[in-house]
């Protein structure tokens, strides 16, 4: 086991090269901007608690993002602790968040709204793919499922967001939130 | 159109913003630094020995002689060093791999640090013990000390606090000098068998005592003459073993946890309790989000018609008057029939007013 000191170091590194994928990954998919303050904190607090178990710094991000995603699952059922960490965070968020809603690009809320109509695997494969920018073999790691079942998972998931797109192309905007879906958990 | 297309309408449809990173003006430092300071809970060992001793006796003699002191130090693993300090008993722990050997106590140095914000007083007399504590990694909070139907409570506050409070206690009665473990306070009387004692400010706290049902002058003389101030080790060391302090938060979740069926996704990690509850509080903080999350779960099924999941979640709150640890706790409380109203209700699928218990709050 590494020294106190060294381990408090790694786990500075590692909070510092993940700290914005973490946020990038808890504002797309929480409802309210600065919830993902929220997120992130309970992320990197259970990450710190457990981080005698956090694979080697290489491999950190998807472990942390399999930790984001039990902690949003919670948060989803809002059973998660409000605003005891990361107050400032939070602050900072919607302080810097407070933009006008109406100059979102409709385009943008048209596939927001189709990715939310979809399955929750199914959406989490297109998002870890094209926000995260993850590989199938990582996506595979975050969810817990085999790497065949994600390249499948994809291939069936774009081919419902291009119907669910095509269906909206006319009636863009009329659901702004993917993050309000609560969709079943699959696969684990 | 084209899968490539496709993936460019998805890419450009990412809501994050990276400029939010520039407006966070060094809150995820701060933010680093509040989580850094919290107990890891794994790294602790458990002193299996502790319980083979009386708890009665917090520190065994240790403000009189180095008898008891030797009988601890023996029992814990650790040496123990008067200081010159007025009022503080130190114990450090000993240099040697000693410090890793069975019986021994082994504490995280963000728990340690969290021990030293508090005042860390122990009454040292047999018969007391400590029945609740809270607040443990603040700057503010209480611990109750019980001995029969006699109790204690030691709050702490900042010391920014002090003179507010001390004005309103010089409306209460006249202050009387005492001094407790060489630190001096005021005594102020509510009645003949109702007291308060402040003590003056110290490390940016202060501590007010305040008795609670029939005291008398005498009582509580003798027992402010046998309080003692302990180092962060000695006080963790010293809490019964029914309070759950940092250390003992993953193992006790998991003992509350044994027969409780827990929702989908549902991560023990994910609680938040930063210890020192007394065993009640602390079934409230672990059954209460386990409850919201299976109404959560409930609810999902129900909108997605999802019958087999539906029954599961149904079945698990109904099971809830079968938990040992509501069972326990429904001795001291009204919170599992609260809970058991609540979780019948929604078992049954009928409606759960917005005034009616809610594990969730």
């Amino acid at each position: 086991m590494s020294s106190g000191t060294e381990h408090e170091e790694r786990f500075r590194r590692v909070y510092a090269v993940n700290f914005e994928p973490l946020l990038a990954y808890a504002m797309r998919r929480v409802e309210q901007p600065e919830d993902a303050a929220d997120v992130v904190a309970e992320t990197f607090l259970v990450a710190w608690r457990r981080s005698r178990e956090m694979p080697p710094e290489a491999e950190a991000r998807l472990w942390l993002h399999g930790v984001a995603r039990r902690v949003l699952a919670n948060h989803h059922r809002g059973g998660a602790r409000r605003g005891r960490l990361g107050d400032r965070l939070q602050q900072r968020f919607r302080a810097a968040l407070a933009v006008d809603p109406g100059s979102e690009v409709p385009e943008r809320l048209t596939v927001r709204a189709a990715l939310a109509r979809l399955n929750e695997l199914d959406r989490e494969v297109l998002m870890l793919t094209f926000w995260e920018g993850l590989e199938p073999r990582e996506v595979a790691v975050v969810l817990q499922v085999s790497p065949a079942a994600v390249r499948t998972r994809l291939s069936r998931a774009r081919a419902r967001l291009r119907d669910l797109i095509g269906d909206d192309l006319d009636s863009p905007g009329h659901v702004l939130d993917v993050m309000a879906v609560r969709a079943p958990e699959e696969g684990r | 159109m084209t899968d490539e297309q496709l993936d460019r309408r998805v890419r450009d449809a990412d809501p994050y913003r990276p400029e939010v990173l520039a407006h966070l003006d060094g809150a995820a430092q701060d933010l680093l630094e509040e989580i850094m300071s919290t107990p890891i809970l794994e790294s602790v060992t458990e002193p299996p020995v502790r319980r083979s001793r009386p708890r009665r006796r917090l520190v065994g003699g240790l403000a009189s002689a180095g008898v008891a002191a030797t009988v601890l130090a023996v029992a814990f693993g650790i040496s123990m060093v008067r200081t010159d300090q007025p009022g503080d008993h130190q114990v450090a722990p000993e240099t040697s791999s000693n410090s890793e050997a069975p019986g021994t106590t082994s504490y995280s140095a963000m728990v340690l640090k969290a021990a030293e914000e508090n005042p860390r007083l122990l009454i040292d007399q047999p018969g007391w013990e400590a029945t609740h504590v809270d607040g443990f990694t603040k700057r503010a909070g209480s611990i109750t000390y019980s001995n029969g139907t006699r109790h204690l409570r030691m709050n702490w506050y900042e010391a920014s606090e002090y003179d507010g409070r001390y004005e309103d206690r010089l409306e209460v009665s006249k202050p009387e000098p005492v001094q407790v473990d060489r630190w001096p306070g005021d005594l102020f009387r509510y009645s003949a068998s109702d007291f308060a004692v402040m003590l003056r400010p110290r490390d940016g706290s202060f501590i007010e005592m305040r008795t609670a049902s029939a005291w008398t002058r005498a009582d509580l003389d003798r027992v402010l003459a046998s309080v003692v101030r302990v180092d962060a080790r000695t006080w963790l060391a010293a809490l019964p073993a029914e309070i759950v302090t940092p250390e003992r938060v993953t193992e006790r979740a998991a003992k509350v946890l044994a027969d409780v069926p827990l929702p989908p996704g549902f991560d023990p990690a994910t609680l938040d309790i930063d210890g020192v509850n007394d065993p009640y509080q602390f079934g409230v903080r672990v059954i209460g989000p386990v409850g919201c999350a299976w109404i959560g779960e409930w609810t999902r099924a129900k909108k997605a018609d999802d019958h087999a999941a539906l029954q599961r979640a149904a079945e698990a709150l109904r099971s809830s008057h079968n938990w040992k640890v509501l069972q326990q706790m429904d001795a001291e409380g009204d919170w599992p029939n609260g809970f058991w109203e609540t979780a019948d209700r929604v078992a049954a699928g009928d409606r759960v007013g917005p005034k009616m218990f809610n594990p969730c709050d």
